[in-house]
């Protein structure tokens, strides 16, 4: 039974979206992107305060902005057919596959044998590896689907599970930690997520030119100093409360010889995933769609019967994070093609005057960040904002390369601020090791501490190498 | 205090500064000096457009194409007798490499009065200048005439075909119909 203070906290996001949505409608924008707007605020807003799961927030979200006329429902729908979007599912499908077939236990052993004295051993394990293979995938979505089975396995190998309050600790840090990773990564390389080209030739635009060596020179050492802090960072904030386990090395190489060989199933899924990988790899160079390449490999799975449809039914949080990524990632992109992010962008930029520019550079970091909570890409906010934030800081006098850098290493960063804020994200979010509250928080809390880094660390770096 | 405690504290400041900001974004800009009701003259204004849309290409042989360009976005204006603050701005376009663009646009403020206007230009990357002819409108803007120029700072392409583009140094100038005119 709901008590009366859950019941006012389920009516605080309705009065949100009510309060917004009979405001005047500011000067310049339309009612549509308004409302809009208000409904989407609320829709989050929801999830922030725990009055509703992503899911209900969601649903109630897209059925009100359709159902009142705000938006189209081919416009409202369009993230069902988004490709980014099914990348997210197929691969958290392909992922069980490595779990049932035994191959996952069998990294998992390997893993453990090799890092496994500590739960911060598995992680600079996990976000070592994350920062050595990103410079090959173009698509951070791609190297999320690589990276899951693996943490998934670690956990599941460790006795984690993510229904216990106590057991699932482990595996809610492994997963934070390789989801950090993920956004920490793509700053330490141009190449290491699709967002970043398009940032660059937005740079290139207004006047400065970077390439795969000089911005791995601009990040290295803020982003180095990130990805050692991470799981530091992360076992402060959410403590796996496992003790150190020395003799576990020791444990895991017996299993691991007593696993005998590799099996048919295991080896149909190291297949299938090495060629996955190699296409998700090369799909810029051979034309490949990286979804495709994803069906691809769930249809190999499941012809070889290493997965089965009753393997596929019983992934019920699939479905659930399906729908919510679906519509909030359709919401947001309509925010942005209403013109309501960049007349924000474009607004905020303009209280920039008369600051002095290490005030505005700071400022400007600060409020790009920010206002990721209302994307649910990292391309879409770097093609709608990037080039008003650049302009502006470069017209407040900031130095055209620092603020280039800045913008560009927190288009990055941000993703891990929200468990929307990034596709790659949703894979390890949807696990359900972590609830998403605690995603919120400590999605807040460590972009907070990958901004500090970047800003002290970073900006006296960047001026260093760029002068 | 506990980390939890924390993240629930800095959740609700984050809030609060998310709130505040969007209120200051949304809040009514200083008016430029010298700004007053639209006048029955001509009037000069200026601003940028941040516009989001999609691009159908065919080719066309020997390097040339065409293409089906549809854009919208917010257009923020500036100067003394604006017709307004900004527009949400709406744009279809042929673009021929070889004979340049012919497009329409619809632009819509806050109550629904629209500018509707046609434009011509280049279209090559190297020589993006875009010229507009106001040629009516609704409301307020009925029977508004002037003509604006604009240029792409950048068009960019995303991955999943959407592209987005920012236009910068948008000039122009706007006299308001007779319609406007008899309301004064």
């Amino acid at each position: 039974m709901k008590t009366t203070r859950m019941r006012v906290k389920q009516a605080v996001p309705f009065a949100i979206a009510i309060g917004i949505w009979f405001l005047p409608v500011p000067d310049g924008l339309t009612p549509q992107a308004w409302h809009l707007f208000a409904v989407f605020v609320a829709a989050i807003g929801a999830v922030l305060i725990g009055a509703f799961p992503l899911l209900t927030a969601a649903m109630i979200a897209v059925a009100t902005v359709v159902l009142t006329g705000t938006i189209t429902p081919a416009n409202a729908f369009s993230g069902f057919s988004n490709s980014s979007v099914l990348l997210v599912v197929i691969a958290f499908l392909v992922a069980q596959a490595v779990v049932k077939s035994g191959l996952g236990r069998r990294i998992s052993l390997f893993m453990v044998s090799r890092f496994g004295k500590s739960p911060l051993g598995l992680a600079y394990s996990i976000v070592l590896t994350d920062a050595a293979i990103a410079p090959a995938f173009p698509s951070n979505t791609a190297r999320a689907g690589v990276l899951f089975p693996i943490v998934l396995s670690v956990a599941q190998g460790a006795g984690s599970v993510p229904d216990d309050a106590e057991k699932r600790r482990l595996g809610g840090f492994l997963m934070f930690c390789a989801m950090s990773s993920l956004a920490v990564s793509s700053a330490l390389w141009m190449t290491a997520t699709s967002a970043n080209p398009i940032g660059v030739q937005i740079a290139r635009q207004s006047g400065l030119d970077i390439g795969f060596g000089s911005w791995l020179l601009a990040s290295s050492v803020p982003a180095l100093v990130a990805i050692l802090l991470l799981p530091l960072i992360v076992a402060k904030l959410f403590p796996p409360r496992v003790a150190e386990t020395p003799d576990a090395p020791a444990a895991a190489r017996r299993d691991l010889g007593a696993m005998g060989s590799m099996s048919r199933a295991e080896w149909i899924t190291a297949v299938t995933f090495v060629v996955m990988v190699a296409g998700w790899v090369f799909a810029d160079s051979l034309g490949l769609n990286v979804t495709s390449i994803a069906f691809m490999g769930l249809g190999v799975l499941l012809v070889t019967d290493v997965l089965s449809l009753r393997d596929i039914a019983e992934q019920g949080d699939t479905l659930t994070t399906f729908l919510w990524l679906a519509v909030l990632f359709a919401l947001s992109g309509q925010l942005n093609e209403l013109g309501f992010m960049s007349y924000a962008g474009e607004r905020l930029a303009s209280h920039m005057g008369g600051l002095s520019w290490p005030v505005t550079y700071v400022t400007l970091i600060a409020l790009y960040v920010a206002i990721h909570y209302l994307f649910v890409s990292q391309s879409s906010h770097v093609l709608a904002l990037l080039g008003v934030f650049l302009d502006v800081g470069v017209r407040g006098g900031v130095p055209l390369p620092l603020m280039a850098f800045g913008l560009l290493f927190a288009s990055s960063y941000f993703s891990v601020i929200t468990p929307q804020g990034g596709s790659q994200n949703i894979i390890f979010a949807a696990s359900g090791y972590l609830r998403q509250r605690e995603l919120y928080q400590m999605g807040l809390l460590v972009t907070l501490a990958f901004m500090a880094i970047f800003l002290l660390i970073g900006t006296p770096w960047v001026l260093l190498v760029t002068r | 205090m506990s980390t939890d405690r924390l993240g629930v504290a800095l959740l609700l400041i984050v809030a609060i500064f998310v709130t505040a900001l969007l209120a200051t974004a949304c809040a009514p800009g200083p008016e430029p000096q010298g700004a007053a009701a639209p006048t029955v003259g001509a009037v000069e204004f200026q601003g940028t457009w941040n516009a989001a849309g999609t691009r159908r290409t065919i080719p066309l042989g020997g390097g040339r194409t065409s293409s089906i360009v549809e854009l919208k976005g917010t257009m923020l204006l500036e100067g003394p007798g604006r017709p307004g603050v900004g527009f949400l701005a709406e744009t279809i376009a042929l673009v021929d490499s070889a004979s340049g663009l012919s497009g329409r646009s619809v632009w819509t403020d806050e109550n629904g009065d629209q500018v509707f206007s046609e434009l011509v230009g280049e279209g090559t990357a190297a020589k993006n200048r875009i010229s507009g002819t106001i040629v009516g409108g609704t409301g307020r803007f009925a029977g508004a005439s002037g003509s604006y120029e604009f240029s792409w700072q950048y068009v960019i392409e995303s991955e999943d075909g959407k592209i987005q583009g920012r236009a910068v140094e948008l000039r122009g100038v706007v006299q308001n119909g007779p319609a406007e005119g008899a309301r004064q």
